[in-house]
């Protein structure tokens, strides 16, 4: 939520520190400042309200509480010092229909003059990024940004008034439709509430979220019936989120701002348009109950210092609590702490815990260094795939994490993210053999002779879920078993070498294995401690071009004497900027000459390089090899 | 051609390195299923049956099983480990979790965690912040400072978002500034009932956070998708 800090410091008695400083201070003791807006003659700070705190800090009287406790400042008045209480006056019939609304008041004020709200006003709202609208509509949104209570303001003369007003909380019927204020027409159901007029059972607002066109306050307005009411969260929610029409309003509801603030907005909001729009107040009248009850929570000094890790005294916490103005008790080490009407987030003693901590400052907590000490039980799974990546990267395979989603498989998924994942995986196998075919492409720019990857992962039966292991193999652009499946068979052998056993395979077919490692696990050595891990060579990962590689190869006769890195060398100082990779592939010797074969990689980071660039620099390379009298094949 | 080694999955790297670092201080490696059970994924950890992340929209359900979810966290482990263990318990639970949502360089819908725990009768977030120091200075090397900042999760109180600072390095990128790297606290009272563990006695913290963060954190990753997309031309950089 955006705060001004011209607006937090009308609040407060003593100047606040500069915005940065006091940005700092927020995050480090109440919420995290997301960022600090420069706007004309204000700064805004944009505050993460915490979703615990959000039924009372999203107003500004909240954070600026929070600044005073912080910081040993006042509030000059707390609103919430003086709760009120209102009566029901039959000029106005309120009827609550649903339990969607457990308090709604009311008052008429007869007279006003619609207009532009004074620039004061503006300012305020022009911070937070409000439009201004009316002196009306303004004084209600500014009261809401004030203290967190929305309110809403009809034009009483467009509501049925013979008789005197009447307004109707009740559930909407199906397919009901109302256009709200900004001019959407929105079609509801049985789950969602309403503000109806009770005169003609039309409705005038979606309760919680939204006021309706019907009696909206224009220019014209003279006679404005306002609203303040407290509506359940949870229907508050249901609502918005079915409508997708998330307000201020529904926001503060849905956060389960308390209801005894309701009857507090009324009395500022009449005070706030009486200024700026002049009028007489005609009935004020409440139907429901605010009452709210706070239970004392109990703590003691030591469960503070144990939880936190620190050494306050008593004087410290009472210090704190006493910054906080809270009611409590104390009985030797244990404080009793009975929290105001607005806090609903100190249940518990760690609620209290957290509340001292945080205004102490985390930053005072000391690190106490753990104890070095072997562990109670290894992870048998985890040492054996270790084992299993160990003796398969030595055979040149690499490990590749694919998807647990599948588009057709055996466990569906109720909601899925896209229709091609809309399974749990059964086994490794697909996965594995997308990923060799990806990969297959890349070989000669990755300098591999074959693609070798496996994956450790779990699968999804219809019930059991099990770790797996899988290989992949392919040399060249399909899958050929006599030198595939040999080097398959190699890394097999390797695999029950190293575990020590004979491997039962899920599946073996055309280059691809798979087998359980949780079956694998119970029949291999029981192990009592892992082993030291190896110290590994600093890496910064290197973004890789997308575009595809190209590969040549030259080959040449070159005289016994010469050796082929020298030759390499040379290559690779004429290859040009693009050649990502050479590879010496073949040697053979015949009548004193030497035969040299490299494979040369071409790839740009722009552009997919055309046949004629890449022989541009092939060009290069024989010229080269001829300038050194060598004779290309 | 001779036969190049094959390379590792930067995150089996990660795994094995935090595993090898909390085991020096006694801290096991504990797993559970990634098919989990709405009461081990929310109903223990104190999660409220109306709290936004059990919607739809951020949660993966199976089809006809309404109480069964792909786990959203490795949390759950916590829950599982602590119904059978007593304490003192030490712990972490690196895996992989699930998340509902729009995939970007970022963002993944299904990425790892790890997650740590360690009760007793006087853990404090004194000892958290011993243990993630001890831990982040061994796993970027230097001297890592941690600080705690106010913060919220339905399963701790009281609750901190935790930011690192690497003690400057002029080779070091990372090195001279506080990041933001998890979310942690104390174990709520409700969490350690629900999984068996007498809360008038016991107490401890948790922690959370991305592996892959700290992956990209560590190697410089710049899209976590090429984490699990199977692409050599990622995985032979490690």
């Amino acid at each position: 939520m955006k705060f001004s800090y011209n607006w937090l410091q009308s609040l407060l008695e003593k100047p606040l520190p500069p915005a940065v400083e006091l940005g700092d201070l927020i995050t480090f003791h109440s919420a995290e400042i997301e960022e600090l807006i420069d706007v004309a003659g204000d700064t805004v700070l944009d505050v993460k309200v915490l979703p615990d705190k959000s039924a009372w800090l999203m107003s500004h009287r909240g954070l600026a509480k929070e600044i005073a406790v912080i910081t040993k400042n006042t509030l000059k008045a707390d609103p919430f010092l003086n709760p009120v209480s209102l009566n029901s006056d039959e000029r106005i019939k309120v009827e609550l229909k649903t339990p969607a609304c457990d308090f709604y008041s009311a008052a008429l004020i007869t007279g006003v003059k619609v207009g532009p709200s004074p620039d004061w006003l503006k300012e305020r709202l022009v911070a937070l990024g409000q439009r201004s609208i009316n002196n009306i509509v303004d004084a209600t949104n500014y009261v809401m940004f004030e203290i967190g209570q929305p309110l809403h303001a009809f034009d009483a003369d467009k509501l049925s008034h013979e008789g005197g007003h009447h307004i109707v909380v009740r559930q909407a019927s199906e397919g009901e439709k109302i256009t709200t204020l900004t001019g959407e027409e929105y079609e509801l159901s049985v789950s969602d509430a309403l503000i109806v007029d009770g005169g003609n059972n039309v409705p005038v607002g979606i309760a919680g979220v939204k006021g309706g066109a019907v009696a909206a306050v224009d220019a014209g307005t003279t006679n404005i019936l306002l609203e303040s009411a407290h509506f359940d969260r949870f229907a508050v929610r249901k609502t918005a989120k079915t409508l997708k029409l998330q307000t201020d309003a529904s926001k503060r509801y849905e956060n389960g701002i308390c209801r005894a603030i309701a009857p507090i907005a009324l009395t500022r909001v009449i005070e706030l348009i009486l200024e700026v729009a002049g009028g007489t107040t005609e009935v004020v009248t409440a139907v429901g109950d605010v009452s709210v009850e706070r239970q004392p929570v109990t703590v003691t000094l030591s469960e503070i210092n144990s939880l936190l890790g620190v050494n306050l005294t008593m004087r410290d916490v009472e210090d704190i609590l006493n910054r906080f103005a809270y009611t409590y008790t104390t009985d030797g080490d244990t404080i009793t702490v009975t929290p105001p009407f607005e806090r609903d987030d100190l249940v518990i003693a760690e609620d209290v815990v957290e509340e001292i901590g945080r205004i102490y400052g985390l930053g005072h907590i000391v690190s106490i260094p753990p104890m070095v000490g072997a562990v109670a039980e290894v992870n048998v799974r985890h040492y054996y795939s270790e084992k299993i990546r160990e003796a398969l990267m030595a055979l040149g395979f690499s490990e590749v994490y694919t998807s647990s989603f599948r588009n057709k498989d055996v466990v569906k998924l109720e909601n899925a993210l896209a229709t091609d994942k809309g399974y749990l995986r059964s086994s490794l196998v697909e996965n594995l053999r997308e990923a060799r075919t990806s990969n297959v492409p890349h070989r000669d720019l990755l300098g591999l002779n074959a693609v070798k990857i496996f994956e450790i992962g779990t699968v999804f039966g219809a019930e059991s879920e099990e770790f797996r292991v899988g290989l992949a193999v392919q040399t060249g652009t399909s899958y050929k078993a006599k030198v595939d499946d040999t080097l398959l068979e190699e890394a097999l052998a390797a695999l029950a070498t190293t575990l020590g056993v004979t491997l039962t395979f899920i599946s073996k077919e055309e280059g691809i294995v798979e087998f359980s490692l949780d079956t694998l696990l119970p029949q291999l050595p029981v192990v009592t401690a892992y082993e030291p891990a190896a110290e590994l060579p600093k890496i910064t990962y290197r973004p890789f071009s997308l575009y595809p590689a190209v590969s040549r190869d030259i080959a040449m006769w070159v005289p016994e004497a010469v050796m082929a890195g020298a030759v390499e060398e040379i290559l690779a100082a004429n290859a040009g900027p693009l050649c990502v990779r050479l590879t010496h592939v073949d040697t053979f010797s015949k009548d004193g000459k030497t035969s040299l074969a490299f494979r040369l990689v071409f790839q740009s980071n722009e552009k997919t390089l055309t046949d004629e660039e890449v022989q541009g620099y092939m060009d290069t390379l024989y010229k080269t090899v001829a300038d050194q009298g060598w004779e290309a094949r | 051609m001779e036969t190049p080694l094959g390379h590792k999955h930067p995150l089996s790297q990660v795994i094995a390195e935090i595993n090898s670092i909390f085991a020096e201080i006694g801290f096991t490696f504990a797993e559970g299923p990634e098919r989990e059970l709405v009461a081990f994924n929310f109903d223990a950890l104190n999660v409220p049956k109306d709290h936004p992340s059990r919607d739809m929209q951020d949660t993966f359900y199976l089809a006809d099983k309404p109480d069964v979810v792909m786990r959203t966290h490795t949390s759950p482990v916590q829950v599982r480990h602590m119904k059978s263990h007593t304490p003192p318990i030490k712990m972490i639970c690196p895996g992989k979790v699930f998340r509902n949502e729009a995939t970007d360089a970022t963002h993944e819908a299904q990425f790892f965690q790890i997650e740590g725990l360690m009760i007793d009768t006087d853990v404090s977030l004194g000892h958290m912040k011993g243990v993630l120091e001890y831990f982040f200075s061994r796993f970027f090397g230097g001297e890592v400072q941690v600080r705690f900042r106010p913060s919220f999760f339905p399963f701790v109180e009281p609750g901190v978002e935790v930011d690192m600072m690497i003690a400057h390095s002029p080779d070091n990128k990372l090195s001279g500034r506080w990041i933001e790297i998890m979310g942690a606290g104390m174990v709520h009272p409700n969490v350690l009932e629900a999984s068996g563990i007498d809360s008038t006695k016991y107490q401890g913290f948790a922690f959370g956070m991305g592996m892959d963060r700290l992956a990209v954190l560590k190697y410089g990753i710049d899209d976590i998708r090429l984490m699990y997309n199977g692409d050599l031309r990622f995985t032979n950089q490690f």
